[in-house]
């Protein structure tokens, strides 16, 4: 069974080999390029299938013949009647047509050919778009967690600077009191002071008092 | 001279990654050197809870030495973190933060570390992105070798790594795409280092016959060995070979070996076989057309070279860039990076018996001059060796 498949497949394989010296790059080689041959060939058939379309064959229609019949007198007044008419008839019946009718095939071929690539293009956009709406959900749902991050410093650091701005409202108001209150503490040295002065007198008074009242006992 | 192996956990239990590798090495040198492992007593690498009870133990011919983790890991905690680390600017003390989130927090095997560092020559820390080699190398940079088993991902780039990665004295590497990658971020050129890597031990016996019976495989098939998980592309492997069968039809199956934590689709020829014996792995791997390595992050994969040393071809994840290098050195291997490079790839491999002989061939011949023991054994010594000169 194996010789059988070996002679087979070798045929089909055509690949190089010196079997005295083994080359594997060069083995690989030619695997790479045989791969990239047959990725070729459908593209080609391809090809070979749009040519009949291209060589559209058109139906072909009878030549118009002259025809020599005895024309009636009325039959001349009307034909005498459509002269103005006569090029548009004779478009109409003449080769002209053949050729217009073939644009019209080539024209509806084209259609065609636009719809289905259109029809790819709006497949191969709408794998993109998915593509791109993964990608860009994954960045939002990145964009997000970031801020949220961002979002919790902020928050932090505000909280921190609310708590300091309280401090420092805390410390001026303490420094104020504080000012209050030496001011205070001030006035009332400088009444105790004057109050130590009047007890001063109030003393000197009373002593010079009590040796006056000495001075008149002892006489 | 006296040599330690600085190591997040360590035991038979733990059979994959750095551990592995680590245990490997340890095993190993110690027919030339005198050596011990440090590391914590924890088992499950998720929450790193303390396991092992004794604080001193042996194991074939090692000493081990295991300090507890002070702080197991939250696991949920510790991805928001790690998220949040990764998508969102960050300072360097969050990055610290994340390490000791990151773990195994074990203080005391540092603190060990630092208190008894006159006792030993070297000390190799496996896996930079832990607790233990961060701040193992802040301690004895002048002794310490990493071996950093680091991966193509976001974590590396973290500012503490860049730091980091210029400390130690030298480095041992995994693979050609590792240093270049470390060097380009860390600009540390100027550290002693050797690509290096691991060997690995392919058991004398195995009968690739008695294991297809005893599962009842018939017919071609591929193999995946390893972790069945998403983060080693597993999901996107099991779509691409679907499809492939889908769209040619082809009789060929694919057989999954390995812990699995993946819904597996349900279909005939997805065939689960979960943890097998080193026996029956080696047995499946030598009945397979291939090995499918899918995996975006390796530093290095063992079971990538052990199927080279059994002679099979590897069909491999282009956008890993250790898998790539190792495949387009080995001349062992294709490599994919979408499905269409996939079926290609399979398909000339699948139809080619010849190219799969002589990949398989070339495979094992890379094996053999890079990655048996004895060549790695020789890679320590010369630069354990060059160390000595230059101090």
């Amino acid at each position: 069974m194996t010789d059988n498949r070996d002679n087979k497949n070798k045929a089909e394989m055509d690949i190089r080999i010196d079997y005295d010296n083994v080359d594997v790059k060069d083995i690989m080689s030619q695997i790479q390029d045989r791969i990239a041959a047959q990725a070729e060939a459908p593209s080609e058939k391809e090809n070979k299938k749009e040519e009949p379309v291209r060589s559209l064959s058109m139906p072909e229609l009878p030549d118009p013949q002259p025809t020599r019949v005895p024309i009636s007198k009325s039959k001349r007044i009307l034909l005498k009647l459509m002269r103005p008419f006569t090029p548009l008839i004779k478009l109409l019946i003449l080769p002209v047509q053949h050729e217009f009718m073939e644009s019209v095939y080539r024209l509806d071929f084209t259609n065609k050919r636009l719809d289905h690539l259109n029809q790819k293009m709006e497949q191969v956009l709408e794998s993109l778009s998915g593509e791109l709406y993964r990608s860009t959900d994954h960045l939002s749902t990145k964009i997000d967690e970031y801020n949220d991050a961002l979002n919790l410093r902020l928050d932090l650091a505000f909280h921190d600077l609310g708590k300091a701005m309280e401090y420092t409202k805390l410390l001026h108001s303490l420094s104020h009191n504080l000012v209050v209150e030496m001011s205070k503490l001030k006035i009332e040295e400088e009444d105790m002071k004057i109050k130590a002065r009047i007890l001063e007198k109030d003393f000197e008074f009373l002593n010079n008092r009590e040796r006056a009242l000495e001075k008149q006992v002892f006489k | 001279m006296k040599i330690a192996f600085v190591v997040q956990r360590y035991g038979l239990e733990i059979n994959g990654g750095a551990e592995l590798h680590c245990r490997w090495i340890a095993e190993h040198m110690c027919k030339y050197w005198e050596v011990e492992v440090l590391t914590t007593q924890a088992l499950d690498y998720i929450t790193w809870r303390n396991h092992y009870s004794r604080s001193e133990d042996s194991l074939n011919g090692v000493l081990i030495k295991r300090f507890p983790v002070s702080k197991s890991r939250d696991p949920e905690r510790f991805g928001k973190l790690q998220n949040r680390i990764l998508d969102n600017e960050h300072t360097f003390e969050d990055e610290l933060k994340w390490l000791e989130e990151e773990g195994p927090y074990s203080p005391l095997l540092i603190q060990y570390i630092q208190e008894n560092q006159k006792d030993y020559d070297y000390l190799f820390f496996f896996s930079y992105r832990y607790y233990h080699s961060y701040w193992g190398i802040q301690a004895v940079p002048q002794k310490s070798i990493l071996v950093p088993t680091a991966e193509n991902d976001d974590i590396i780039r973290l500012h503490l790594f860049k730091e980091l990665f210029r400390k130690p004295r030298g480095f041992v590497y995994n693979s050609e795409e590792e240093r270049q990658m470390i060097q380009e971020l860390a600009h540390n050129g100027d550290v002693p280092g050797e690509v290096v890597g691991v060997g690995t031990e392919i058991p004398d016996q195995f009968a690739a016959d008695g294991f297809h019976e005893k599962y009842g495989i018939e017919g071609e098939y591929l193999v995946y060995i390893g972790r069945i998980d998403q983060n080693k592309g597993c999901d996107e492997l099991f779509q691409f070979f679907l499809q492939y069968k889908r769209e040619t039809g082809a009789e060929i199956k694919l057989l999954l070996i390995g812990s699995s934590i993946l819904k597996i689709p349900v279909h005939p020829d997805l065939i689960y076989l979960g943890f097998l014996n080193e026996e029956e792995k080696f047995a499946a791997l030598q009945g397979a057309l291939l090995l499918c390595m899918p995996s975006f992050f390796e530093s290095l994969s063992m079971v990538a070279l052990e199927a080279w040393a059994l002679g099979r071809p590897v069909l491999a994840n282009a956008r890993c860039d250790v898998l790539k290098g190792q495949c387009d050195r080995s001349q062992a291997g294709l490599y994919y990076s979408d499905y269409s490079q996939f079926k290609q790839a399979l398909e000339l491999l699948l139809a080619d018996s010849e190219l799969r002989e002589r990949m398989g061939q070339n495979g094992r011949q890379y094996f053999q001059q890079r990655y048996t023991w004895s060549v790695i054994e020789q890679k320590y010594l010369a630069l354990v060796r060059q160390l000595n000169k230059e101090s």
